[in-house]
Formats: structure tokens, C-alpha cells, sequence
């Protein structure tokens, strides 16, 4: 007979992130609900969902953190729960909560972390130097501690920690939240590079649907401790069809009418909000139709916009509601 | 070890970065030892008590001093759980028994260091130990291993409210216990039977006995046995209590 743990060591050897029924809960409330996972190596894996959904939840079973309810996850190979020490010595972690200590230095911090990985002390001073040039912070004052770096630096310096035992495998847990646009794009370079030139399998969890689409390889749409979508960028998209047709009204009243006015020549469709989302595989000629129907349920139309499906319409069909709404109000 | 030991350096250097937390703790085990040394030195003549008061009072100064120093490990551990560099050493692959004796052991060195504080200012104003340096040596051992065990207790606290306010709360309850006990007196001059029983069944008595006894009557192996026993009997409650509230906080959540 086979068990969980069979089916998962049977495959190992060429996936480096594997979860099979992985759930994690808190009380009565199952925060990762049956997460199914097969990463393989040196890919950039993105893990989208709203605030809540259960990603950094699934994060912290991942690396560790939290020990996971049921289910079992292997990470480089390891079992998560039975050989923890050998998954930590394989993993970097940033988490969404930068975790510094304000009272060292960024030196002092970053050669304490490598020591205690077991580098040696001059290894692990030359290692901190190297990081600290790495992520742009060589030239901020030696003595400088930690509690007087901005919200920016203090994000460099936390990705710097979680590198500070050349990981095979880094976890980012929305890793650009709260950042600006330059120091944004900073990061997407730096997660690029990791993953071109050292070969790192990384996971990066975030809301800004732009992040998934311009970083990951392949992408898993979490919603309320469940995965509802994963593929490649592409592939989802293409799921739902070629192009996308917005139609923005004055009401959220007046798109549910336009939506029962619209479903049988547009099957394929979301409200959300004043908007109707309809999918089709060629739009163009459906457009006339489309007017004319409004124009007869006497129902006026705002706005209308054609466009290639994003990873926002992905979400949307597949959780009902919109990410990026939520990426506007932050 | 090294892990233990990186880390005990890591808790000195920043205890020493933030003085002002130190220097509350330190000012009331110096209060203690002048105020009660000057206000009631006259116990020292009842009659059948023996040697000075300032030897018989010291041991109070160096428990309470105790007291404020473990602290110190809980707050610090609160404060790296609160800014989140705990589940950074977490991610490492240092034992969870490591993470939590650093602070304990950098407390006791700064109780140590509180001590000989404490010995030095009773030596400049008269003390005269019975067993010359190396009583006092022995004294700082037991400081040591007090501290640890209350450090212990701290840390426990520590981990199991993750808040600041109720660390430091939950430690200075243990305050009354230097009180409950021979603090003032000897055993035998104390007349309220329920003080008398909760002198005996106050581990701080046995303590106060050890310290005592190496101040004012010289190497005797009974309160110095007594006392060992008691305070690793606490240290290791205390010990344990910290490492399963350790393995619970970092495993459940």
C-alpha cells in the first residue's frame, strides 16, 4: 500500500518543491486547505492571492516555521517536518515582516547569520562584504546600526540575510510590498539574477499581478487556503480565451442587467463591481452585437475596452473577484 | 556550542548598546545594600547573631540584583520575537536549545557583573568574607546559577505571552519572594509563624543560607550542599519550562 510519503519520495529527485495535501490551520480555520505543489528545479514560481488567501501561511509551513496540520511537503528533497535542519540549510527566507535586529549593524548581522550556518568566521565576514555589495549597501557607514535604515535598506538587507548560506532554494514572501517603484524594480533584477546565474529555485509570493507576470515561470492562484488556478502566465490566460471585452457602466446594478442582456452571446463572462468581463477567442465581430443588445435593454454603456487577457482576469475568473482593486487601495 | 556561545555575545553587546535598560536594575541592588546596611544594622546586636550586618544583608542585594538581570533575558527575547529576528535565527539550522540559552547566559554574566559590583562596594564600606577570595568567587557562582534559573523562568514567560509588558510583569512578581524569607533576619528571630513557614519553603532562604554562611561563617558543606541543590533544582524546572515553551512556540505557531 502507498502512502503519501511514497508518492512524493517516488518523484523527488527532479522537483524542487513538492506539497501534497498540505493543510495548515488555527483552530477551526484551515488557513492552507489541501495545497498541492510540484515545483521543479531552478524555476521562478509565483504565488498570487489577496491579503489572507493562506500564501505566507503556506510559506512558513515550507520553510519550516510552522509545523504543517496534515499533509506532506519535501523541500530540496527533505521532508519538512522530519529532517528540518537539512531543509533550513538548503533555504533562504524573506518574509512579508522584515526581521532585523535594530541594535547590530548590517555587518554584524549578516556574519552572525552565516556562522550560524556553520561558516567560519573569516568565510562568513568576506561572505557579509560580498551581500552587502550584492544588494547595493557596501557603501552605507560600518557602524551605522540597523535601527536607523529606511524601509528600503531594511528590505535589502533582509533579502541579503536569506542569502547568506547561498541557498538552493529562496522564498520571498512579497518581497516588494510597501516598496517604490525603483527599489521595486531593484528587486525584480536582483530575483532574476539569483534565479539566471546561480540557479535558484525561487518562490515568490505576491499580490501585484505585474510581479507574477514579469517574474514567474509558472504561476498558482491561491484563494481562501485553496488553489484555484496554476500554469504558466500564458497558459492561464490562454484558458480563458484570446481577448477580453471590459464593458464599464454607471452601476453595479445596471452590469447585472447588462450581464442577463449579454449571456447568450457572451456565455463566457465575470461582474465585478460597475464592469462585465466577457472572454471570447476573436472578439471584433461580437463588438456590434454587443452594443446593439445594450442599446435594445436600454442600457448605457460607460466605457468599452478590448484587450489581451491579464493574470487580473485570470484571478477573476477564477475567485470572483478582482486583484488589482486591492493593489489600487494599498 | 559555538552557536551558544555567538549568541551569548550577540545578547552582551546589545545589552551593552542600550545602558539605560541596565542601569535601573543595578541602582536598586545598590539601594537595597546601603539603605538597609545603614537603616538596620542594629539588628547585628540581638543577641546571638552573628558577624556583620553588612555580610548578613549582601545576599539580599545580589538576589534582587538577580531578579531585574533575568529579566533582562525575557525583554530580549520579547524584543526579537516582536521585531521577527527570532524566526530569523529560527530559519538557521541552530538548535531551538541554543536560541534560548543565549540570552539566558548572557543574563547571568550580567548578573555576575552586577555581583562584583555589589562586592566590590561591600568590600570598599567593610565587608570581610570568612573564606576570604574564594568565598566571594563561590558567591558569584551562585549568582550565576540564580540567574540563570530566573532567567529560565523569564524566558519561559517570555515565549509563552510574546509581550514585553507581561514578561517584565510576570518576572517582578517573583520580587516578593526575597521578602518572604530570612531577608531581614535570621530564622530564629522571626515571631509570625506564617513568615517563619515561608521562610522554609522559600528556595531564596537556601540561597541567602549558602551566600551566608560563606560571608560570615566560613566553608561549611551543609547550606553550601542545601543551597546547590536548591537553586539547580530551580534552574532546571525553570530550564525545562523554557525549552518545551521554546519547541511549543516555534513549532505550533
Amino acid at each position: 500500500m502507498r502512502t503519501e510519503g511514497d508518492i512524493v519520495s517516488e518523484s523527488v529527485e527532479d522537483r524542487s518543491i513538492l506539497a501534497e495535501g498540505l493543510v495548515r490551520s488555527f483552530g477551526d480555520l484551515r488557513a492552507v486547505d489541501g495545497v498541492d505543489l510540484a515545483i521543479e528545479s531552478g524555476r521562478i514560481f509565483g504565488f498570487l492571492g489577496p491579503n489572507g488567501s493562506g500564501k505566507s501561511t503556506t510559506v512558513k509551513t515550507l520553510t519550516t516555521i510552522l509545523a504543517p496540520t496534515s499533509g506532506v511537503a519535501r523541500v530540496a528533497g527533505f521532508d519538512v517536518t522530519k529532517e528540518q535542519s537539512e531543509v533550513r540549510s538548503r533555504i533562504g527566507v524573506a518574509l512579508q515582516e522584515v526581521g532585523l535586529d535594530d541594535l547590530m549593524t548590517a555587518r554584524e548581522l549578516l556574519t552572525l547569520q552565516a556562522r550560524l550556518f556553520g561558516v567560519d568566521s573569516i568565510k562568513a565576514r568576506r561572505a557579509a562584504e560580498h551581500l552587502l555589495e550584492t544588494v547595493g549597501l557596501g557603501r552605507v557607514e560600518t557602524k551605522k546600526r540597523v535601527g536607523a535604515y529606511s524601509g528600503g535598506m531594511r528590505r535589502r538587507l533582509d533579502l541579503a540575510l536569506a542569502l547568506v548560506n547561498g541557498p538552493q532554494i529562496l522564498f520571498l514572501d512579497e518581497p516588494t510590498t510597501g516598496l517604490d517603484p525603483v527599489s521595486r524594480k531593484d528587486i525584480w533584477n536582483e530575483v532574476r539574477r539569483l534565479n539566471r546565474e546561480e540557479g535558484m529555485t525561487i518562490f515568490l509570493t505576491t499580490q501585484y499581478l505585474e510581479e507574477a507576470d514579469q517574474l514567474a515561470d509558472e504561476v498558482a492562484i491561491i484563494d481562501r487556503g485553496k488553489i484555484v488556478a496554476q500554469g504558466t502566465p500564458r497558459e492561464l490566460k490562454k484558458e480563458i480565451g484570446e481577448e477580453v471585452v471590459t464593458l464599464t457602466f454607471a452601476s453595479a446594478r445596471a452590469a447585472g442587467r447588462a450581464a442577463d442582456a449579454l449571456r447568450s452571446m457572451a456565455p463566457e463572462q465575470r461582474v465585478a463591481g460597475n464592469e462585465v468581463i466577457c472572454y471570447f477567442t476573436s472578439a471584433a465581430d461580437k463588438l456590434p452585437g454587443i452594443v446593439r443588445a445594450l442599446d435594445e435593454a436600454g442600457i448605457a454603456l460607460e466605457a468599452l475596452k478590448l484587450m489581451e487577457p491579464s493574470l487580473d482576469d485570470v484571478f477573476l475568473r477564477a475567485t470572483g473577484q478582482r486583484l488589482e482593486v486591492q493593489e489600487e487601495q494599498e | 556550542m559555538t552557536d551558544v556561545v555567538l549568541l551569548v555575545i550577540r545578547s552582551l553587546r546589545n545589552s551593552l548598546r542600550t545602558p539605560a535598560a541596565l542601569i535601573p536594575n543595578v541602582a536598586i541592588s545598590i539601594f537595597f545594600l546601603f539603605v538597609f546596611n545603614y537603616g538596620l544594622a542594629s539588628v547585628a546586636d540581638l543577641p546571638g547573631f552573628k558577624g556583620s550586618y553588612l555580610a548578613f544583608i549582601i545576599p539580599v542585594s545580589i538576589v534582587s540584583a538577580s531578579v531585574g538581570g533575568a529579566g533582562s533575558a525575557g525583554q530580549a527575547l520579547v524584543r526579537d520575537i516582536e521585531s521577527g529576528y527570532f524566526t530569523k535565527l529560527l530559519l538557521t539550522p541552530s538548535p531551538r536549545l541554543a536560541l534560548i540559552w543565549g540570552p539566558m547566559i548572557a543574563g547571568a554574566i550580567l548578573l555576575v557583573g552586577q555581583v562584583v559590583l555589589i562586592l566590590a562596594l561591600g568590600l570598599a564600606i567593610g565587608l570581610d568574607s570568612a573564606t576570604g577570595a574564594a568565598g566571594l568567587l563561590v558567591v558569584l557562582m551562585y549568582a550565576f546559577l540564580w540567574g540563570m534559573a530566573f532567567a529560565g523562568y523569564a524566558v519561559f514567560v517570555a515565549l509563552k505571552t510574546k509581550n514585553g509588558a507581561a514578561a517584565e510583569a510576570a518576572t517582578f512578581a517573583f520580587f516578593p519572594l526575597i521578602f518572604l524569607s530570612t531577608t531581614f533576619v535570621p530564622k530564629e528571630y522571626i515571631a509570625a509563624t506564617w513568615l517563619k513557614w515561608a521562610a522554609t519553603v522559600n528556595p531564596t532562604t537556601y540561597i541567602y543560607d549558602a551566600m551566608r554562611s560563606l560571608l560570615i561563617d566560613g566553608w561549611r558543606a551543609t547550606p553550601l550542599l542545601i543551597g546547590l541543590g536548591v537553586v539547580l533544582a530551580f534552574g532546571t524546572l525553570t530550564g525545562l519550562l523554557a525549552l518545551r515553551q521554546a519547541r511549543r512556540s516555534t513549532q505550533l505557531g
